[in-house]
């Protein structure tokens, strides 16, 4: 396994942290800090180009094809999503046919210029010629991967539709997620609360596609900045590419480094901290979902043998560099983690943060912890 | 019109006018002196001093004398009101012999084909149609709303509410619409029969011709007019959902969900419209369990509320090995998509339960998902949304709260007009109970409307979205009915 080998701290280590005082736990801080770039190294994946491949909606109409031949290619299509049935969800909770069907939907929607040409054919006009942003080869290809090798449709067409937002992605970025959605919905309640934060600077660690920072970007006032960090050289091209996109190149700045060592400058004066750190623990790596881990980046998923070890160095970290009344939020993978860390921030950090809060995601599940400075 | 007609329009003008005053009262404010004593514009009509030029014709055709006091207030007191009614009765539009609507109607001149170049049979034709109208639209109450919303305009704390003063305004200015193109078209009946009669009077037939052609149009337009009237309800003009459900019955009742629902898309691609699904859970083997479309476009809502109730299918069902005739049923719901502004319910956010559904597992960063379906639950109600058409969970939450708040205030609406009697249950009541047409494609062929009878033999046309005829003949039946009461 590709894991990493170096574990800085284990739910036991951070019992006997938790009787330490804040101080060191900074120390901790800076000491992970240091050590965590070296282990990480160990698990990244060789960046295949640092360009950003623009996602299929966004290239331009270069290929054509008659409708009867895309008629074709969707027949075949259809056939093979038919064709799964159930078996992957049964197998490891994957899509399902009815899934696949509407995934191909999207993507003859984001390949075709007119998309509805190919709903409302009538056999008078099969040798019509349509503009398409692949070619006919490639969306063979396209949908052989989606369906043999199991490759997330988000990098079949290159981007996720998150919140508001269409964002590019690639293989070695996460796929954000729509549980972490809720995420920007907890900043703008933060913010509303406390109008001083709205134009504070935020930020965003472990960014990977620059979701988070982005929908955060998009509600802060007029002097609110971000800053987004990754140690992935690919989440830093996507995420700066992404933010490009939504033209807030002079809210948001993403560096590469690791979680807090890029801000370490505004030590106590940030106005708020969040972040989707990798959560699952190594040992449940092996199991997931073929789509999840076959494809999606080791680095951004793995949180260690429990889970925890990043989540707790950001608690410790945010302890260190919140400025008094600024806001975290973490997700996290349920509610064992969610207990876990509140507890660790009242005894660690005692009388450090108030108004600690366990948030469910939509299907109920306990995944975000939040919480304000004192 | 010719400048020759033109000329001769100016010339006649002032006695033209003269025939409006009773309109152009209305069109005084009370602060105008002249509206103090309504009894002087009474006494002495061909007096009067208005203030505004003659009559001219925007491209609507609708006279611009209407246009000139947009905000027209009945006065202050009560008394006033009542009188500048009876002014309005007493003096109606006629022609320089003293010929109105009314009378025009009354005379039964006979209606001939349109071919044949009769000025008096289209002048009846077209009169017959304006009194059609002025029913569809209710005119007594539309005069009596209209005198009640001006009074509130007048209200001089009315925006301290901006929201009741916007809806307000909207509604006065909407109906302040209709009776302007109402009292237009009576206007430019009149001026066309003077027009022949002045024209025979100077032995001028090219003159004659071509104010005879001119009726000819106006009585084709006002035909369509006849048909948007039955569109004037406060929201026909709306977009709007429609929801198919399957009845009892299996895999059959499920495929015929299916068939009505592809009926209403391929009706409103038809029409124009813009079609999106909302949310749909498809059958098992065929067909949908139900399924949710938003129907974009101007009256979709005023149409399509003609289709709430249940559709009953009879055929033999080619999901029966043994060939057996089935009897199925779906139930249509139909609720309009309200303008910000004008939702009747405020939605609190506390009374929601959001819940993402069809998803199991850790979920997060252990999933993959493309699904991101979600479910509101208004608590207070139990009334749900869902949507998963979408491409991000937010979308889906954001449309399945429009779809939502359409059934709330669907709801309330349906709740006022009980309580005011106002409508008839059919129109507003999205209770699946009622039947309204039948589909029957064995052992005969035929469509029929329960509620009007309206039939026709051929159910392909039907299921491929030919329904106008039988959304018309339901309107234009119960508007009548309801109005003759
Ligand atoms: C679960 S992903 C979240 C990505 C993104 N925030 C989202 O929600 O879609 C975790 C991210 O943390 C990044 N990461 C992992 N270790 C890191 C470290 N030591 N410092 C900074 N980022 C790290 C990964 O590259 C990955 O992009």
């Amino acid at each position: 396994m590709r894991t990493r080998k170096i574990k800085l701290m284990n739910l036991t280590s951070l019992a006997r942290v938790s009787s330490l005082s804040t101080a060191f736990a900074s120390r901790t801080l800076h000491r992970s800090i240091t050590c965590r770039p070296i282990s990480c190294s160990s698990v990244s994946h060789a960046p295949t180009s640092l360009k950003p491949k623009p996602p299929l909606f966004l290239r331009p109409l270069t290929f054509t094809a008659t409708l009867s031949d895309l008629q074709k290619w969707q027949n075949w299509a259809k056939t093979l999503a038919s064709s799964v049935g159930s078996s992957f969800t049964d197998l490891d909770n994957g899509p399902d046919s009815e899934n696949l069907h509407r995934e191909l939907n999207w993507l003859i929607e984001d390949a075709l210029e007119n998309p509805k040409s190919l709903l409302t054919l009538d056999d008078s006009k099969r040798d019509t010629v349509l503009q398409l942003r692949a070619d006919l080869d490639e969306l063979y290809s396209l949908w052989k991967q989606r369906i043999e090798k199991r490759k997330p449709f988000q990098y079949i067409v290159g981007c996720e539709h998150w919140r508001d937002l269409v964002l590019s992605v690639e293989e070695g970025v996460l796929i954000p997620r729509p549980e972490t959605e809720l995420i920007i919905d907890l900043v703008d309640d933060a913010i509303k609360q406390n109008q001083e934060l709205k134009e504070g600077l935020w930020a965003d660690l472990g960014t990977g596609s620059g979701a988070i920072a982005i929908g955060i970007g998009r509600i802060l006032g007029d002097f609110g900045r971000v800053i987004a960090t990754d140690l992935s050289p690919i989440a830093v091209q996507v995420a700066s590419f992404n933010v490009n996109r939504y033209n807030l190149q002079d809210k948001i700045s993403v560096k590469q480094g690791s979680w807090f060592d890029p801000l370490m400058e505004f030590e106590g004066r940030v106005a708020g901290i969040v972040s989707n750190p990798p959560y699952i623990p190594s040992g449940h790596i092996r199991g997931l979902q073929a789509e999840v881990g076959r494809h999606e980046p080791i680095l951004a998923l793995d949180g260690g043998e429990d889970g925890m070890s990043d989540l707790l160095h950001l608690c410790n970290g945010a302890a260190l560099m919140l400025k008094p009344g600024g806001f975290f939020a973490f997700e996290t993978n349920g509610e064992d983690q969610c207990l876990f860390l509140v507890d660790h921030m009242k005894t660690v950090h005692h009388n450090s943060f108030y108004n600690l809060k366990i948030i469910p995601d939509f299907a109920g599940i306990k995944r975000f912890v939040t919480g304000i400075r004192s | 019109m010719s400048s020759n007609i033109l000329r001769r329009v100016y010339k006649r003008s002032s006695s033209i006018l003269s025939r409006y005053q009773s309109i152009s009262t209305l069109f005084v404010s009370p602060s105008d002196p002249q509206s103090i004593d309504f009894s002087t514009s009474i006494d002495t009509p061909r007096n009067y001093s208005p203030v505004f030029e003659f009559p001219s014709k925007d491209a609507s055709g609708v006279s611009l004398l209407s246009n000139k006091r947009l905000n027209f207030s009945f006065g202050s007191s009560l008394n006033n009101t009542r009188l500048l009614f009876s002014t309005q009765a007493a003096v109606q539009p006629s022609t320089s012999d003293g010929l109105t609507v009314d009378a025009i109607v009354a005379n039964q001149w006979a209606i001939l084909d349109e071919s044949e170049n009769d000025w008096k049979s289209h002048a009846s034709a077209i009169a017959q149609s304006i009194r059609l109208i002025k029913k569809r639209l209710q005119w007594e109450k539309l005069k009596v709303r209209l005198e009640i919303l001006s009074f509130q305009l007048e209200k001089p704390d009315l925006w301290d509410d901006p929201v009741h003063a916007g809806k307000i305004s909207r509604e006065h200015g909407s109906l302040m619409g209709k009776m302007k193109e109402v009292n237009g078209l009576e206007q430019e009946l009149l001026e066309h029969i003077d027009m022949i009669k002045l024209a025979r009077e100077e032995n001028d037939p090219d003159l004659e011709s071509e104010s005879v052609k001119a009726l000819l149009k106006m009585r084709q337009n006002v035909k369509e007019k006849e048909l948007e009237a039955l569109l004037a309800g406060e929201h026909d003009s709306c977009s709007c959902y429609i929801e198919v459900q399957a009845g009892a019955g299996g895999t059959e009742s499920m495929d015929w969900a299916g068939m009505v629902m592809q009926m209403y898309k391929l009706w409103a691609e038809r029409r124009g419209y813009g079609v999106t699904i909302v949310d749909e859970m498809r059958g098992e083997i065929a067909g949908i369990k139900r399924a949710t479309i938003k129907v974009d476009g101007e009256y979709a809502y005023g149409y399509a509320k003609a289709e709430v109730g249940a559709h009953r299918l009879v055929r033999i069902s080619p999901f029966d090995a043994a060939k057996r005739r089935h009897t199925s049923f779906a139930a249509v719901a139909v609720t309009p998509i309200l303008g910000d502004g004008s939702h009747h319910v405020n939605i609190n956010e506390s009374d929601l339960r959001i819940e993402r559904y069809r998803s199991g597992g850790a979920g997060g960063q252990h999933a993959n998902v493309t699904d991101s379906a979600v479910r509101i639950t208004h608590i207070p109600t139990g009334i749900t949304a869902s949507c998963q058409n979408e491409r991000s969970q937010h979308q889906n939450k954001a449309s399945a709260m429009a779809v939502l708040q359409s059934r709330l205030d669907q709801r309330e609406m349906a709740r006022q007009a009980q309580m005011n009697s106002q409508y008839t249950q059919s129109l507003t009541d999205n209770s699946w109970g009622n039947q309204i047409r039948s589909y029957v494609l064995h052992p005969y062929r035929m469509v029929k409307d329960l509620r009007t009878n309206f039939e026709v033999s051929d159910p392909d046309s039907v299921l491929e979205g030919e329904i106008d005829d039988f959304i018309l003949s339901f309107l234009t039946d119960s508007m009548d009915k309801e109005n003759e009461v």
